[in-house]
């Protein structure tokens, strides 16, 4: 388990302004630079390769704080870790979808998608209840 | 794109002896989740938001909501000017008005996690958003 200390240490650099730049010796495979370079050149993906790769960057890094954080926090506080079936349902209503007048759909679909799949996701949950009430429509 | 906007009842919620805790935390998750699948979610607060709630960033007690990445949407003076107009239109708090702003401000999907839906409808009106309550 790591130190919540890091955590800190992360966040605040991520808070920090980008206006320094460092010369990296982070090797990157040739073939996914080079990738890179004609998706910011042909597909407009970003300003430059540099802008591509920080911004996936600090992307994947802010993912991970919040996730290790919320765990960090359950570990700490078990009673608000939150079911499948409960995330399955804030994510429909920040949806606004129907599926979130059926609470019941959607926790008996958590169940049986997590039966079979012990790795599904709220995703998945809400993919599955929805297949579950077209075919009982 | 989606930003999650949480008012006062919400950024409370993130406090573990808080009765709705268990829910701020299922709608934190839920941005994870979608961050892993590539979608563009963050959570903000409105730092009016933060003052009415009490949220301290650098008071050890808010050490484990500083972690979740809900970060800050200032008062500059664009989104003052606008939360004054708020505040004169529909009669809102200070703090309802900022949330409104930030929403009319933002680009994409605004979702905002609240204890008075109705308020942050119109605080945030002509901008769509969808209101979630905790």
């Amino acid at each position: 388990m790591f130190e919540p200390e890091v955590l800190d240490r992360i966040i605040e650099r991520l808070a920090a302004p980008d206006d320094s730049t460092v010369n990296t010796s982070m090797r990157l495979p040739a073939a996914l630079r080079e990738a890179a370079a004609l998706a910011v050149e042909h597909l407009g993906v970003a300003s430059s390769t540099t802008t591509l790769t920080s911004s996936a960057l600090r992307s994947a890094l802010e993912t991970a704080v919040m996730d290790a954080a919320l765990e960090l926090h359950f570990k700490r506080h078990p009673s608000a870790r939150p079911s499948l079936a409960e995330v399955a349902m804030a994510l429909a209503v920040q949806d606004a979808s129907p599926l979130a007048a059926r609470r019941d759909l959607i926790e008996r679909a958590a169940a049986e998608v997590v039966a079979r799949h012990p790795d599904a996701d709220a995703d998945d949950v809400l993919l599955w209840a929805e297949a579950q009430q077209a075919m009982t429509a | 794109m989606r930003t999650i906007i949480l008012d006062n009842e919400a950024v409370q919620a993130m406090w573990p002896d808080h009765r709705k805790h268990r829910a701020i935390a299922a709608h934190l998750v839920a941005v994870v989740a979608r961050r892993r699948r590539g979608a563009d979610v963050k959570a903000v607060v409105p730092t009016t938001v933060r003052v009415e709630a009490g949220w301290n960033r650098t008071s050890p007690q808010a050490s484990h909501a500083n972690r979740f990445r809900v970060v800050d949407a200032p008062l500059d003076s664009a989104t003052a000017n606008d939360a004054a107009d708020i505040v004169r239109r529909v009669g809102v708090s200070v703090a309802d008005a900022h949330v409104g702003a930030v929403a009319r401000a933002t680009t994409g999907d605004v979702v905002v996690l609240t204890s008075d839906p109705a308020d942050v409808q119109r605080a945030s009106a002509p901008k769509a958003v969808v209101t979630v309550r905790i």
